[in-house]
């Protein structure tokens, strides 16, 4: 018997009764199963897995059914339901209903009406299987959001759920706290055969791992079948989703040949040595500088847009120094991206350049002039501007139209060809009469981008730029800044995201303990470092040189292969 | 901070609360001068015993509210039969009414001092745990509004940093500039507010909320056999207090002439007042020298 069935879903919002947002659904998800959802934003993900549970599914038009072991869902009592289907959202913050980490633990299990004892046998079971000990007797607000997620899952847990649906739960963390996340996951789903039904933009992290990957396209099943196949399918057709698909999956199909499809980093390093078996290879390296950038040396940069100068910073006179001598220079019209983990200071930098944060020893010069010289918001109108890590807090109106509207002055009619003529950069025109809280996390990336330019500036500062988009969406973020550049910005951006810098930034700088520790362009930087690079890097480091990008590596292969 | 340093406050919130409900009313109640002196020295032994050096300050702070309250009530009250001096044609000072301004001064100053210990003792999930369970949904609310608040300034800073990286900061420009700005956050604040609370209501009904007539109440605390043996010694001085107090032992007058009781019973009452009031402060002095006894034999 099959742990959810889903036969002839179909599906409307009250809004828009004639657009169907899921259509003709049947889907068998078997018991200890792990299922990857995929799908571009907007094509039903979220809304097919809201009906896996009562409680959460939104109101609109259903037909067909819902099997849950065999009995109709609707049969399964609210109480039995949110036992037994345990239900992880997007945001770690929200989630979370009380103030303290044991609390919260408990809460489901108070809602259910269970004795102490009970409660504190399960409280402390899920407590050391999270290895959540050391932080039990902490309130909420002082956790990290990985710590945040992980404790709503084990919140949850606690509740001894037989399947656990995760609605895109490592969209706000950073890769590191997102790759811990997914590997608890996978040991539930391991240790405690729990189903899993999964959706997610990161798939180089739970691609290999599932049982069963199912693509969703506007409200429809496309695909339903095993992961090796789906890389397959998705090449065949063509289809956008094959940019989300893990690194080793893309060079596959970008090579031909007749081997096995490798789904994880190990296996993609044995299929090119398969490859390249009995084979002479020649060509070893890709040209360090491609067309279209050019590179001088970072430190013999004449004229930089910012050049932060020996900054040290500290919060507060007793606190221990955030910024440890920071020194860059960061020319004109390049795309400069500064990479490192987590309380480095790598966002402190930021807030330094733009005079949010002053160093108490050290100067910052944006175009030659030191920044405290700018005076009275001069350095904001045409000069500096900064996109924060949560796009959302940039948004204050009901409209995004109305939110861009505040940045403007003038007449009616100018504010409005300003608004149509960013909307279009940033590729925002049909967005512009919704609430910007009702966009996806790539499209209020976009619309606050816009918001940002209309101050016209020449440097622009991004936090993490990248954080919860799908590939997709990265992509069309990745020409809008191409763009920005060729119009004479300036972008600084801090960022996690190894394969976006690798592919899109003119500079790399590694930022470790206070201080940048190496600038270079991406392909010396990524080709030079082993466990900080790119998966293409990591699959290929034994039998090319330098290739860090997909591209590269993918390039690489055909030459090779054609002169044998 | 005080979690690992006051060895009193990791006893059941009932004993917490019973002793500072016991140094509360005694203290507002005993006037007599010997009492007085107890109730002042203990809290202030106490407090500087969960404070550490960083008392000191809130402890000398002390002593101009008490010199201004004692000095100020002759002023309103002339009864008395020793003048000290006259002032205002023949108004009397009297030595009675300083000696009554001292008393209420100390009072005073001893319940400034077990309320900044009780704030540090008596956290505020000790006190729903006690008082919460008669009313589930109401502390229920209350710990979710504790864990609302830092949320919200939290994101109140998050909208200003952000506001402030496009040239928009709430803290320069006129007044009515600064006002604007201010609104403007505060109505982005409840839009953001609105909307969490909805993904919070989502997974509160997802992990069975409302699905059952009755909710529990989970708490971390146990009424150990310690708690049980405390419970009984602290009833045990009460009642040896109350009887003491109720058979004149700390009877005490003022004005016009001062008197104060000082029989068998006023010592009774003083020794088991005292021993009451060294409770948490023993606790913690003997907490430290078994440790340091324990570290010494290792």
């Amino acid at each position: 018997m099959a742990h959810f069935e889903i036969k002839n879903l179909s599906f409307s919002y009250p809004a828009a009764r004639e657009k169907k947002t899921l259509q003709d659904i049947n889907l068998t998800i078997g018991h200890g199963q792990y299922v990857t959802v995929c799908g571009r934003s907007g094509s039903g993900k979220t809304t097919l897995l809201r009906q896996l549970k009562s409680a959460l599914a939104p109101h609109g038009k259903l037909t067909g059914e819902i099997l849950f072991e065999g009995r109709s869902l609707k049969e399964v009592g609210l109480r039995e339901q949110s036992g037994s289907i345990g239900y992880v959202m997007q945001n770690p913050d929200n989630q979370i209903v009380t103030d303290k980490v044991w609390h919260e633990l408990a809460f489901g299990l108070e809602s259910l009406g269970m004795d102490q004892k009970t409660i504190r046998l399960r409280v402390a079971e899920m407590a050391s299987y999270f290895g959540i000990q050391g932080w039990f007797h902490k309130n909420v607000t002082e956790l990290s959001g990985g710590q945040k997620q992980l404790l709503n899952l084990a919140s949850i847990m606690a509740m001894q759920p037989s399947v656990l649906i995760l609605d895109e739960p490592t969209s706000q963390l950073d890769p590191i706290a997102a790759s811990d996340f997914l590997n608890t996951v996978r040991k539930i789903n391991r240790e405690l055969r729990t189903t899993i039904i999964i959706t997610e933009h990161r798939l180089e992290d739970i691609f290999h791992a599932s049982d069963k990957v199912v693509v969703m396209e506007n409200g429809r099943i496309i695909a339903d079948d095993e992961p090796r196949k789906i890389g397959e399918f998705l090449k065949m057709g063509g289809n956008h989703m094959f940019t989300a698909m893990p690194t080793p999956v893309q060079i596959f199909y970008g090579v031909e040949n007749s081997l096995t499809c490798p789904l994880t980093v190990r296996e993609g390093g044995d299929w090119l040595s398969q490859l390249f078996e009995g084979k002479e290879v020649r060509e070893r390296q890709v040209p360090e500088i491609q067309e279209g950038r050019s590179v001088p040396e970072p430190d013999e940069v004449k004229d930089p847009a910012v050049f932060v100068k020996e900054v040290w910073f500290r919060y507060e006179k007793d606190a221990p120094d955030i910024l440890k001598g920071v020194t860059m220079r960061v020319p004109k019209q390049s795309l400069f991206a500064i990479v490192g983990g987590n309380g480095t200071g790598k966002s402190t930098t930021l807030k330094t350049i733009c005079d949010i944060c002053r160093p108490y020893r050290g100067k910052v010069y944006i175009d030659g002039k030191p920044v405290q010289k700018y005076k009275g918001g001069e350095l904001f109108r045409g000069n500096l501007a900064m996109l924060p890590q949560d796009p959302q807090s940039l948004f204050v109106k009901k409209t995004v139209r109305e939110d861009l509207q505040e940045m403007l002055r003038g007449s009616q009619k100018e504010q409005a060809e300003q608004i149509e003529a960013i909307a279009q950069t940033c590729e925002i025109t049909p967005l512009l009469d919704s609430h910007p809280y009702d966009l996806s996390g790539g499209e209020q990336q976009r619309a606050a981008l816009a918001k940002v330019l209309l101050t016209n500036p020449r440097i622009l500062l991004l936090d993490e730029p990248t954080k919860g988009i799908d590939s997709f969406f990265k992509q069309q973020f990745a020409q809008i800044l191409k763009r920005l550049k060729t119009q004479g910005v300036t972008v600084i951006m801090v960022s996690h995201d190894v394969e976006f810098c690798a592919k899109y930034a003119d500079y790399v700088s590694m930022f470790f303990d206070g201080s940048i520790v190496t600038t270079n362009t991406p392909n010396r930087f990524f080709s030079r470092n082993s466990f900080y690079t790119t998966a293409a890097n990591r699959m290929s480091r034994h039998i090319f040189e330098n290739a860090v990008t997909n591209e590269d590596v993918i390039e690489l292969c055909r030459k090779n292969l054609k002169k044998n | 901070m005080t979690r690992e340093t006051d060895a009193f406050s990791a006893y059941h919130p009932m004993i917490n609360f019973t002793f500072f409900f016991g140094a509360f009313v005694c203290g507002m109640f005993f006037m007599h001068p010997v009492f007085l002196v107890c109730s002042v020295v203990f809290a202030a032994l106490y407090y500087l015993s969960i404070r550490g050096r960083r008392g000191w300050r809130y402890l000398f702070g002390m002593v101009p509210l008490f010199v201004f309250l004692s000095i100020i009530n002759p002023l309103f009250n002339t009864y008395g039969a020793h003048v000290l001096f006259t002032y205002f044609h023949g108004r009397p000072y009297t030595v009675e009414a300083l000696g009554y301004g001292m008393t209420i001064a100390a009072m005073v100053v001893t319940i400034f001092l077990w309320f900044a210990s009780y704030n540090a003792v008596m956290t505020s999930d000790k006190f729903m745990y006690l008082f919460g369970r008669f009313v589930p949904s109401v502390s229920l609310i209350f710990t979710m509004v504790l864990r609302l608040i830092p949320s919200y300034h939290k994101k109140t800073e998050q909208i200003r940093g952000a506001r402030r990286g496009i040239g928009m900061a709430a803290d320069t420009g006129t007044t009515q500039e600064k006002v604007r700005q201010g609104m403007t956050i505060l109505s982005a604040m409840m839009s953001w507010a609105l909307e969490g609370g909805i993904v919070m209501a989502d997974s509160m009904k997802s992990r069975g909320y409302g699905c059952s007539k009755k909710r529990t109440n989970y708490a971390l605390y146990r009424f150990a056999a310690r708690d049980k043996v405390m419970l009984g010694v602290m009833a045990a001085l009460l009642a040896v207090i109350a009887w003491c107090g109720m058979r004149g032992g700390a009877a005490a007058a003022y004005t016009p002439v001062f008197f104060m009781a000082g029989n068998f019973h006023t010592v009774i009452g003083v020794t088991a007042y005292a021993l009451f009031l060294a409770i948490p402060a023993v606790i913690n002095f003997t907490e430290d020298i078994i440790w340091h006894i324990l570290r010494s034999k290792i």
